[in-house]
């Protein structure tokens, strides 16, 4: 019997239309993917390492890191898999079966069989989709060698074995409840689960065990993977070890678990008593005597059947589908469960140390929005689907029929009953997040930003209701509707992600530009375009809506056209003129918006831009190294416009020929482009001069001088320039904000070719036939050194202006305050700055409030928003400490003032200008500092950061070569730890380092060009920044703090306010070196010279307790060092070096770190392993080798154990197998 | 006023002709509508109610075009379908009260009492507070009528109403269905030959969507009156006598398979004339040959 129930079954999927849409929708999302990764798609190009056709990639394209493309699946497979036996019950066809001779197993494993293998069939899709799509890119140099092996294994692995676990237990579930909910509910509780592993593992220490419970396997592939290198990328299958191999086999495990209880709990008998979640009390039916009819009692009554009844109507069924939503079970759970995540995302964002900041109400908001947004989805997706077809399924529909309720009535009534719904869903949420706010402390609640959250996000998701109702008017079965409804949430972004399409009017349901909120700018006016938005989306679902009206399912009509024919009567010529109006206001909106966002101001693709970058290139490049003289002072008249958010400014560069020739031709370089929001009515020289020629395309002006600058001499460049946003679109995106603006000097005009707009993607620049170009110069290009990193026109200049913003506002630029005045209700500031500074100045204005201070004759000032007062104390600390160990180890301050100001929180960065530190709202003004010994002060930690750039960066600066990020900012970094280490001592540091050193082996992996060593970095963030702390700290601890701020302070003394040529990094190389023991060079190479990386490990450990209660502790370890090339290929190199081993107790004393050091001794690994024996006073608890991690190692998590635990011995590679290289051509 | 059906006809996607040219008068008083399953009776009904279109056709209630202006007909149209069922987890006062609504009974205080009464009428307001989810199959259908009778209908429309009663609650329910034909056109479908004897002073018989008869409960049987043969065989011998007469109907009594068969004369000396009824009438038209 089996073969015939299996075949049968398996005859019916293979017969539905559906099976073979959903085949097709998967085939096709992963075949677009195929092709875009393969450079099928005229798309912007990027350079990357990593072949798109290797194992890992192909189980990063199944995985997915969407969860709602999960979701997708879930819908897909409860439609699909869970029905297989429920349908037997709710189509009333039991019987049949149960009274025939059917084995139990038969029935129900030929049932579940071959619904899975139909299941199997449609998320095949997946893997050939993306196959394919593959195929289309052979012989372009993403494209690895072929290997079947690489689809199959990561398919089997993972979708597989996946599908095998989500279908046996939606489809328990199902079986036994009778109903689909439970399996939905349960598809919900896995998305939290993901979000709940995402929210472990974001603490470092729980990595493994996130990845090892997960259910689909994600984290156990990430937790793998994570530091792996382009080369292992392309050239590793998926290891079946370790956390991989116990996240399947568990999985694996609870499925056959659940299959084999379902089963051995199954029985016919079932059916009769369905099993429910939630038992009710069964009422007794009862008969009554029979009825007494006289239709004379019958009272007459008036029907009312005008447009007032219908209101009445509308809103008495809309009030009955409200009590049907919140009092169903779903209901309840999805509240519980959009609550749960709620707290989840909130206990997220206290692990992730850059963003942790009091909960301000926008943040708050922010994580509503985050936390309940999936659920509202689901929940309109879930409930659209259930109320359109709730009259057929309880089949009430010919009663409610055929009475005289218009079909608008019947819809907008569900419309209006899940809007109400929607709007109760947000008030809990906004209650909800009152109450935390509450909880947590902080009460400067702002009411009025919920109440703009509860309006904009009904303006939303009444969009998708009636866009879900209309999709399950016309769909013929509910199911299917639910994976419809989905499709433009999650295959629309998709698709137009791979296209690189822009367009906001096809992006479904858009809100355009909405910038984030910020205390400083608040919505920033994008409620002037929000508007059209939502008019546009209105009226397109308008007329869906007319649309569905006309097709409603009022009648036993099954094909659309009959349904047609039976509304056709109210297919009015006044009906037709409210679709006709409503396809008008559509495409009269859409016209103007895309008119707004394409027709008035410029618009580009990547594409374009790459393609623009190219051609001015190839036009421009040739005045590469044209002469030109340099900017020496500036004076500018700058005019901030906050409400209309223009611009304007009148100025004048001096222009010195520091050349040796003369120089006759000016290159002139602007703002340009067609419909650019920049003006330049005057830009040109003082002296008499002749245009050459004027390309407002590209922004270029050339002249000639009619009398050569001689070598020595100087003249003027003056300009006058005029900003203004081209419309009201254009407004909201302006650089000029209502408050809170930062802009700086490249919105100003400027002399001379800029490399730095070059097309940088090799990739792109042999599609427009460029040559190849490094990323940044060599680090001994003497044409290179010329500059420095932070101007290409100026060395050292004069710099004095007058800035003006409207009153009520303060305007602020590097210098000092001369003098200020009000004129016109507009504020005037002029500054001047006494000592020289690079060509590198910001502008801004803001309501702010001042505090204060002074340290040693420095006036320090911060300007921040209104009530941002939680920090200000630990910025002034840390300034007033930065100044104390920069001036004491390297040198004087050169100005006499420092100033942060705060700037609104769409960034999250800080940036030095000369006495004038620009900082952004989230990371410091209202990050909230944990307690505790290990936590880091954000704050704290980037004032002096930018406050080391005064001396790194601002006194001396760096040739723009290769290595200039480790000049500016490997020594802020350094600098700023080393001020951490004093306020807050050394243990303080691990955390953060640890950090840093995660995020290094984490960037590193995604190198598109090739990594460098760090001497070498250019401006690779993951290194100068993040490998620059960890190394410069491991330096210091080896050679010395003293011995290295010494080679430093050599370092900042040969080149301070020096011009051309400017240092690179080899002299401070050297500097190091010359403090170096003859012992420790080979470190110093090691870190600053290569990439290298360490495995350092314990091998074993544990102690006995002597008599005289102290403790015999012995400890073998382990050690490899490696060298790495640019992709990540590792050699394996002799281990001769100095590191630490430790054996620690645990602190009794909460308020400390937990473990203190009993020994902490530095050793030299002269052999791959060693043992070493310790007598120690107190009990022991854990040991380790290099157990702070100053050594730079992919798997740190082995190098301290506690007593007691196993060690995991890793798996040492012994070099680079001698087999062909599989990575991207460079091209 | 007069309910007035015209060349109806309606075919299916799947090629069946569910409706083929009905023509139809109907007045005030009981109509019944007879045929086997399948035989288009609920087809016909949903179409006078206006759920379904007909491809052809014409029906009109008094002025109203019931195809062209569907809304006028539902707003003096009680119907009653064959397959029904309600939410679950509401009780039927709420229930009848949302109907109410639905029907256009937007006064308060007169809903209400419409409801009250209507429940009390079909005896149900003892349990009205009761989730009619959970009445029994009698109670169910008494809700039912009670909903169809919301408002002032002109006609009514009742599919299959007793199938499934126990035959004392059957009979009750005849009861209010006559009483309610007293003032209004009612069209009763059933396949139940008993129901339409006894309450309709109208009828049709339909199969394959063709009105096969159209005549009184009375009348019909004259027409067949002395034409009916009665006569008990072996069972083996059925097929034999299906083919030399035609044989209408059959049953078993006393062991023996009785048939009927139709025929102007005696067809057999071991035949015996019986004394026809609705059902010979009945079985006679849809086993016509």
């Amino acid at each position: 019997m089996f073969k015939e129930i299996f075949l049968f079954e398996l005859k019916g999927s293979l017969r539905k239309p559906a099976t073979y849409i959903y085949f097709s929708v998967f085939f096709l999302v992963t075949f677009f993917i195929g092709l875009a990764v393969s450079g099928v798609f005229e798309t912007a190009s990027s350079d990357s390492n990593q072949v798109v056709n290797s194992a890992y990639a192909v189980t990063s394209i199944l995985l997915g890191t969407n969860i709602l493309f999960s979701l997708l699946v879930s819908i897909m497979l409860i439609s699909v898999v869970a029905t297989a036996i429920q349908k037997d019950y709710q189509y009333n066809i039991h019987p049949f079966f149960f009274t025939k001779p059917i084995a139990k197993a038969d029935y129900f494993f030929g049932r579940f069989g071959s619904v899975f293998l139909v299941a199997i069939f449609i998320i095949t899709g997946l893997v050939l989709g993306y196959f394919t799509g593959n195929l289309f890119g052979m012989g372009e140099p993403q494209m690895g060698p072929f290997s079947f092996v690489n689809y199959a294994q990561p398919f089997l692995l993972f979708p597989v074995l996946n599908l095998f676990v989500f279908a046996v237990i939606f489809f328990s579930l199902t079986t036994y409840t009778r109903g689909t909910m439970a399996a939905y509910i349960v598809a919900l509780i896995f998305m939290v689960f993901q979000f709940m592993a995402q929210s472990i593992s974001s603490n470092i220490d729980n990595k493994e065990l996130a990845a090892i419970i997960e259910p689909t396997g994600l984290y156990a592939f990430n937790f793998i993977t994570e530091y792996w290198t382009p080369d292992e990328k392309n050239t590793k299958l998926i290891p079946l070890t370790d956390v991989i191999l116990y996240n399947r086999l568990l999985w694996l495990g609870i499925a056959i678990g659940i299959c084999i209880l379902s089963f051995a709990r199954f029985h016919f008998s079932q059916f009769l008593e369905p099993f429910n979640l939630f038992k009710r009390k069964a009422q007794k039916e009862t008969s009554l005597p029979p009825a007494i009819f006289s239709l004379a009692d019958i009272p007459a009554v008036t029907q009312d059947f005008s447009s007032k009844a219908n209101r009445y109507q509308l809103w008495w069924i809309a009030k009955l589908e409200l009590q049907k939503i919140i009092s169903s079970k779903f209901f309840l759970i999805l509240c519980l469960l959009m609550i749960g995540m709620v707290v989840l995302i909130l206990n997220l964002r206290d692990q992730v140390f850059a963003s942790s900041t009091y909960l301000v109400t926008y943040q708050m908001i922010d994580i509503l929005s985050g936390g309940i947004g999936l659920f509202l989805i689901i929940f309109i997706i879930f409930y659209a689907g259930n109320t359109v077809w709730r009259e057929r399924e309880v089949k009430t529909d010919e009663m409610i029929g055929s009475t005289a309720v218009p079909n608008s009535i019947l819809f907008f009534s569900k419309l209006l009953g899940l809007t109400l719904a929607m709007g109760l869903v947000y008030f809990i949420a906004a209650i909800a997040g009152i109450l935390t706010q509450l909880y947590v402390g902080f009460y400067q609640i702002d009411l009025f930003q919920y109440l703009v959250f509860i309006l904009t996000g009904l303006a939303i998701q009444i969009v998708f209701i009636a866009f879900c109702l209309s999709i399950q008017v016309y769909t013929g079965n509910k199911y299917f509707g639910f994976f419809l409804c989905l499709l433009p949430i999650v295959i629309l972004p998709i698709i137009y992600g791979v296209l690189e399409w822009n367009v906001a009017l096809a992006d479904f349901n858009s809100e355009g530009v909405r910038t984030s909120y910020s205390d400083l700018k608040g919505y920033g006016g994008a409620f002037a375009i929000w508007f059209f938005y939502r008019g546009y989306w209105f009226s397109i679902i308008a007329f869906l809506c007319l649309i569905a009206l006309l097709l409603f399912p009022r009648g036993k009509e099954k094909p659309l056209a009959n349904r047609w024919k039976l509304s056709s009567a109210m297919f009015t010529p006044s009906y037709k003129a409210m679709m006709a109006t409503a396809v008008v206001a559509a495409i009269g909106i859409g016209l103007f918006i895309f008119y707004q966002t394409r027709v008035a101001v410029p618009y580009y693709s990547p594409e374009e831009r790459q393609e623009i970058a190219a051609n001015m290139e190839k036009k421009y490049s040739k005045y590469k190294k044209l002469e030109q003289p340099r900017i020496v002072a500036v004076k500018l008249d700058a005019d901030m416009f906050t409400k209309s958010r223009s611009f304007k400014a009148k100025g004048s560069y001096t222009l010195k020929n520091n050349s040796s020739i003369p120089i006759d031709t000016l290159y002139l370089e602007y703002t340009g482009g067609k419909k650019s929001a920049f003006a330049y009515p005057k830009f040109e020289p003082s002296q008499p001069f002749t245009l050459i020629s004027n390309d407002s395309i590209y922004g270029v002006k050339l002249v000639k001088l009619n009398q050569p600058l001689l070598p020595g001499d100087s003249l003027s460049l003056l300009f006058t320039m005029e900003y203004a946003p081209r419309g009201i679109f254009d407004k909201v995106s302006s650089s000029i904000e209502h408050n809170g603006t930062f802009i700086n000097y490249s919105f100003l005009p400027t002399i001379g070719y800029n490399a730095n707009g070059e097309l940088m993607e090799n990739k792109a620049r042999k599609k427009y036939k460029l040559p190849a170009r490094d990323r940044m110069a060599k680090m001994d290009d003497s044409l290179a050194r010329k500059n420095n990193i932070l101007s290409s026109n100026a060395d050292w200049i004069r710099f004095a202006i007058t800035l003006s913003t409207d009153e009520g506002q303060m305007a602020v630029a590097p210098g000092y305050l001369q003098k200020d005045w009000v004129e016109n209700g507009r504020h005037y500031y002029q500054y001047e700055m006494d000592s020289p500074m690079l060509n590198f100045y910001s502008m801004l204005s803001g309501d702010y409030q001042v505090k204060r201070d002074q340290w040693k004759g420095v006036n320090i000032e911060i300007y921040y928003q209104k009530g941002h007062d939680y920090n200000l104390d630990r910025m002034l600390k840390a300034t007033k400490q930065s100044l104390n160990y920069y001036t004491t180890n390297f040198g004087p301050y050169q100005h006499r003032q420092f100033r942060i100001l705060e700037f609104p929180s769409a960034a999250s960065y800080a940036q030095s200008f000369p006495n004038t530190i620009s900082f952004a709202e989230s990371i410091g003004f209202i990050s909230k500092i944990d307690s505790g010994p290990e936590a880091i002060d954000l704050p704290f930690y980037v004032t002096a950061h930018e406050m080391a750039h005064q001396w790194w960066g601002h006194q001396v600066a760096e040739a723009a070569v290769q290595g200039s990020g480790f000049l500016s900012e490997s020594l802020s970094q350094y600098s700023a730890l080393m001020v951490m280490e004093k306020e807050y001592g050394i243990h303080s540091m691990k955390k953060f380092l640890k950090k840093e050193m995660d995020s290094y082996l984490l960037g590193r992996t995604t190198e598109g060009k090739g990594e460098l060593p760090l001497m070498l970095c250019e401006n690779q963030q993951y290194i100068h920044y993040r490998k620059g702390s960890v190394v410069m700290y491991a330096i210091k601890d080896l050679i010395g703090e003293d011995s290295l701020n010494a080679a430093i302070r050599k370092y900042l003394n040969n080149n301070k306010f020096k011009g051309p040529l400017y240092p690179n990094a080899i002299e401070l190389v050297n500097n190091i070196k010359e403090v170096t023991p003859d012992s420790l060079q080979y470190a110093i190479t090691d870190m600053l010279e290569k990439i290298t990386l360490y495995e350092n490990y314990v091998k074993a450990l544990n102690f006995k307790e002597l008599k005289d209660k102290t403790y015999e502790v012995t400890l073998t370890v382990g050690s490899a060092k490696y060298y790495s090339d640019s992709i990540g290929r590792q050699t394996i190199a002799v281990v001769n070096d100095y590191m630490d081993v430790g054996i620690f107790t645990e602190n009794k004393d909460k308020t400390k770190v937990k473990e203190r050091p009993l020994i902490l001794q530095r050793i030299k690994m002269d052999k791959p392993e060693k043992t070493f024996t310790y007598i120690v006073k107190d009990k022991p608890y854990s040991a380790g080798i290099d157990p702070y991690l100053k050594l730079i190692d992919r798997t740190p998590a082995n190098n301290s154990y506690q007593f007691g635990k196993v060690p995991k011995i890793p798996n040492l590679e012994t070099g680079r197998k001698k087999k062909e290289v599989v990575s991207a051509k460079k091209n | 006023m007069q309910l007035v059906i015209k060349d109806l006809i309606k075919e299916y996607a799947n090629g069946v002709r569910a409706l083929n040219n009905i023509n139809l008068t109907i007045n005030k008083g009981m109509f019944g509508l007879l045929g086997p399953n399948g035989a288009g009776k609920s087809t016909l009904m949903r179409t006078i109610a206006a759920l379904q279109d007909p491809d052809s056709g014409t029906i009109h209630l008094g002025d109203i075009d019931c195809i062209q202006q569907k809304n006028e007909l539902r707003k003096v149209l009680g119907y009653l379908p064959q397959d029904f069922g309600f939410y679950p987890k509401v009780n039927a006062l709420t229930l009848l009260e949302h109907f109410a609504v639905l029907k256009g009974i937007t006064n308060k205080k007169e809903r209400r009492e419409i409801v009250d009464a209507l429940l009390q009428q079909t005896n149900l307001f003892e349990v009205r507070k009761r989730n009619v989810s959970e009445y029994s199959g009698g109670m169910r259908q008494r809700f039912g009528i009670a909903q169809a009778l919301l408002g002032n209908p002109k006609l009514v429309i009742v599919d299959e109403p007793t199938a499934g009663l126990d035959p004392a609650e059957r009979n009750r329910f005849h009861n209010v269905l006559s009483e309610i034909g007293e003032q209004v056109i009612v069209i009763l479908s059933t396949h139940i030959v008993d129901d339409v004897k006894t309450l309709c002073n109208q009828m049709v018989i339909m199969n394959r969507g063709t009105i096969l008869l159209e005549s009184t409960p009375r009348e019909a049987v004259t027409l067949v009156q002395e034409k009916i043969w009665r006569m008990a065989i072996e069972k083996d011998q059925l097929a034999d006598y299906k083919t030399q007469f035609q044989v209408i109907s059959q049953y078993i009594s006393e062991g023996k398979l009785n048939i009927h068969v139709f025929a102007e004369e005696r067809p057999d000396a071991a035949f015996e004339q019986v004394d026809a009824t609705l059902e010979d009438v009945y079985f006679s038209s849809i086993n016509k040959k």
